[in-house]
């Protein structure tokens, strides 16, 4: 007789912390399914048994509904990482605030750019959540982001002097650094402990 | 011992006020700032931060664990969102020319974009 639910400690085949479900090949990630039901416990807003077994149901069954593709994160956790994250992201939201606000009350009209940054580190995760990391942060506004050569592009308010757009590129650079350093696996943190890429001189009409 | 409590809903309802007016701020910047791009800058972060602050006070009144849980993943889904959305809303406003090229000091994507044609 087959078994309704193989986990992964039985076979080598499914990635970490999954297990097969049925006869079909269907694979739950164990981690996902516990993310969803802390959130629907959390919706409830009151902790039972209740809450919890019809939160796991419902997570089996939006996984089992909406399946996902198969990919490896590489997502780990540093809690003193994660940490500093926050704390810098916390004071970096209090500066933009106020940085974003000056401007809107500041009388003549800023000069706008749109600048590349190159960043150290490839993989999806981390380029995505340094995305969402610049996005709160002050200096720019996420406009496009290239991932065959891991370039993200700013826009920024104040273009006017060379020291903000340098500003803006190493606001990007620290806070990737912060984001690596958090949620990274060794191969990306050793990739952030080097100096960023240089930047391409050889703008046409240059400032 | 309530007069902590006191000062607790003080704390909060000052916290309260004061995410609300930073709020207040980004609108008012979204209606001052030229294009689409700038605004977006007023939209996301004084908004993210106004938020923040809003649930940091209503969590010093409320001071209930469960409550406070659920104001966190409120928080946590915001930071996520938020700059998904303006994202999204940055690049299609690119993509569609609705930035008004001629304002941008220089634009280092453009040139990008060129170099692939």
């Amino acid at each position: 007789m087959k078994r309704l639910i193989k986990p992964s400690f039985r076979n080598k085949d499914l990635p970490p912390f999954s297990c097969e479900f049925g006869g079909r090949g269907r694979v739950l990630d164990l981690p996902l399914i516990a993310w969803l039901t802390l959130i629907w416990v959390l919706l409830w807003s009151s902790l039972n048994w209740a809450n919890v077994l019809t939160g796991v149901l419902v997570a089996v069954a939006v996984c089992l509904a909406f399946p996902l593709p198969r990919v490896d994160l590489g997502l780990r956790l540093h809690p003193w990482g994660i940490l500093m994250l926050a704390g810098y992201l916390l004071y970096d939201m209090y500066t933009s605030g106020v940085r974003v606000t000056r401007q809107i009350f500041v009388g003549h009209p800023h000069r706008a750019a749109v600048i590349a940054v190159p960043l150290r580190c490839r993989s999806d995760l981390m380029l995505a959540a340094t995305a969402v990391a610049v996005s709160n942060v002050p200096g720019g506004s996420v406009v496009e982001v290239r991932r065959a050569t891991a370039t993200v592009f700013l826009h920024v308010l104040d273009a006017d002097r060379p020291a903000a757009l340098d500003a803006a590129r190493h606001s990007v650079w620290r806070l990737e650094e912060l984001t690596v350093r958090a949620f990274g696996t060794p191969d990306e943190i050793a990739r952030v402990a080097e100096p960023p890429p240089p930047i391409r001189h050889d703008r046409r009409d240059g400032t | 011992m309530s007069v902590w409590l006191q000062i607790l809903d003080m704390a909060g309802a000052v916290l309260v006020f004061i995410g609300a007016a930073i709020c207040l701020l980004g609108v008012i910047g979204m209606l001052r700032l030229p294009d689409v791009l700038s605004r977006s800058h007023a939209a996301t972060k004084p908004q993210t931060l106004g938020m923040l602050l809003v649930l940091a006070g209503v969590a010093l009144r409320l001071r209930s664990g469960m409550d406070l849980a659920t104001l966190a993943l409120i928080g946590f889904f915001q930071l996520m969102t938020g700059p998904v959305a303006a994202h999204l809303v940055a690049r299609s406003a690119y993509r569609t020319g609705q930035t008004g090229h001629s304002e941008l000091l220089f634009d280092e994507l453009d040139e990008q974009l060129t170099e692939e044609r």
